[in-house]
């Protein structure tokens, strides 16, 4: 973070300059999907979770409402992999994005347990999650993620000795060509300061906004911070509701190029031509004995 | 697009962990939030009466008060008897039993709520699922506006529905794929209500939400406004 930035600069904007708009046909505007630029999601799941119930865990579901509010394209990685099988998660991930050309990229996980294998074509980049992995975010076993090059997104949280954003840091001090987006922007509020100033050091370190506790005003005062080419919209639907996440962007107070750069335009840039790349993609068939429960 | 948002749930004044405006009509006004019902911080995070009587000076027709009220014994309640709450002339009061440290199913709380007559927002945070149930089993007639039920406990809180018709929940913080949809199915879109707990909590998020639900428009009607109206 640099010193001389205004905090909330983009915050204290006039209510003319903003996504809404007061009379009805006005907020229709307002919300319209916008389809001028691609709207990307730089962190999507399919499939269930232990903890609580997903009413809809679809790829189907997420399409249709990615259709509503007009996402372009989502990163995905299942659940399953993020879970107990990234190996099989990794293929169903493929599947989905086969099925449903140019709508998904996959975040192949990675599970420093189980060495699960990389692939460099395909694919969006590497997802990590240091915290249901239980494996801190610089320890040396991820060190073959490191070594591929790709975009990586990692489950970041503030004060979790696995995934605290000093741990982003260090490792995007280490490895300064790889592009590391920090999940959750460190995800608890009272983090979100501490997150942007020690990512501002480190142009290869991104700040990915999805998560329960964050807010559109907080997503504004991250692009004053560090500037907004370095803050991606995220979701985690289908965890979260896509709706909720994009919200949040399409309505915070923001500059509209401001915007542009959130919801699609950093993310395309930090992919290049891998943005495209799982139109091309032929995934392996799952061949594994277990039943699919988790995807249509 | 629904023609008039009710946002259920917002804040007025400073808090203490953060810088976030004071007044909420700016960013109702950039949103597209009608009106709203509030409740004044200085309640939460200081002395409650005192936010009361900040909250009870307001005039705005905009801005619906739901002041914070403690029962207690006397000596320990905030205001002093519940005659006090019904001269104020609130349609809703707030309750926070975790915060303020009283029994929610206690004697003096149930006999303070039967008096009252009101219907009562409360933070799932500061109760619990059986708490509730208990609460409107004992009194039947109450309406209970839930806020903040999150996405993590769609179970429970289904669970709850289901026994407790007086219970209304927001649905700010219902942020699961397809939550609301997943309540609105089962229990009807009358007992949704739009609320954010802004500035605290999200409100762009939930605004947008309900501007692209996979509903009815009478059924998002009745979420961004008319339950509300009905519960109050």
């Amino acid at each position: 973070m640099t010193g001389d930035r205004p905090q909330n600069r983009a915050a204290t904007r006039g209510p003319g300059e903003g996504a809404a708009a007061r009379r009805p046909e006005e907020r229709a505007a307002a919300t319209r999907p916008l389809l001028e630029s691609p709207v990307l999601d730089a962190h999507g799941h399919v499939g269930t979770w232990p903890d609580f119930l997903i009413p809809d865990p679809t790829a189907e579901g997420l399409v249709a409402t990615m259709d509503r509010v007009g996402v372009t394209a989502m990163g995905i990685s299942h659940l399953l992999a993020v879970g107990p099988d990234a190996e099989r998660g990794n293929r169903l991930a493929m599947e989905t994005a086969a099925r449903f050309p140019g709508r998904f990229g996959v975040w192949q996980v990675h599970n420093p347990h189980h060495r699960t294998p990389l692939v460099t074509d395909g694919v969006w980049g590497v997802k990590l999650h240091p915290d249901v992995h239980q494996c801190p975010l610089d320890d040396p076993r991820y060190e073959p993620v490191w070594r591929l090059g790709l975009p990586v997104l990692a489950h970041g949280q503030t004060g979790s000795p696995w995934s605290d954003p000093a741990l982003f840091a260090a490792v995007a001090a280490r490895h300064p060509d790889v592009p590391l987006l920090m999940g959750h922007a460190g995800l608890w509020p009272y983090g979100f300061d501490r997150a942007a100033r020690l990512a501002d050091g480190h142009p290869n370190l991104h700040l990915e906004v999805c998560g329960s506790r964050i807010t559109g005003r907080w997503i504004a005062r991250l692009a004053a911070a560090i500037g907004a080419e370095r803050v991606l919209f995220g979701s985690d639907a289908c965890f979260l509701d896509l709706r909720t996440g994009y919200g949040r962007v399409a309505l915070a107070p923001l500059a509209e190029p401001e915007r542009a750069l959130i919801r699609g335009g950093n993310l395309a840039r930090l992919l290049g031509p891998r943005l495209l790349a799982p139109r091309l993609a032929a995934p392996a068939p799952d061949r594994s004995p277990h039943p699919r429960r988790d995807l249509p | 697009m629904p023609k008039f948002v009710f946002d259920a749930h917002r804040l007025i004044g400073p808090v203490p962990f953060d810088d976030l405006p004071a007044d909420p009509r700016p960013e109702m006004d950039r949103l597209g939030i009608d009106r709203a019902c509030v409740t004044h911080t200085l309640s939460l995070y200081s002395d409650p009466r005192e936010g009361n009587d900040a909250l009870l000076r307001l005039d705005d027709p905009r801005l619906v008060p739901v002041p914070v009220v403690v029962p207690g014994v006397p000596g320990a309640s905030a205001p002093s008897a519940p005659a006090e709450v019904l001269d104020w002339g609130a349609p809703m009061i707030r309750l926070c039993p975790e915060r303020h440290r009283f029994d929610l199913t206690g004697p003096v709380a149930l006999r303070w709520l039967a008096e009252l007559d009101l219907p009562v927002a409360v933070d799932l945070d500061e109760t619990s699922p059986a708490q509730l149930r208990t609460l409107t089993e004992r009194l039947p007639g109450l309406r209970v506006l839930l806020l903040n039920p999150g996405y993590r406990r769609l179970r429970a809180l289904a669970e709850l529905m289901a026994g407790a018709p007086g219970v209304w929940v927001e649905i700010g913080t219902v942020n699961t794929q397809r939550g609301v949809e997943w309540l609105a199915e089962r229990f009807g879109a009358g007992r949704l209500v739009f609320g954010t707990g802004a500035p605290v909590a999200d409100d762009c998020g939930p605004r947008f939400l309900l501007d692209h639900l996979d509903l009815e428009p009478a059924d998002v009607e009745l979420i961004a406004a008319g339950s509300l109206g009905r519960l109050l």
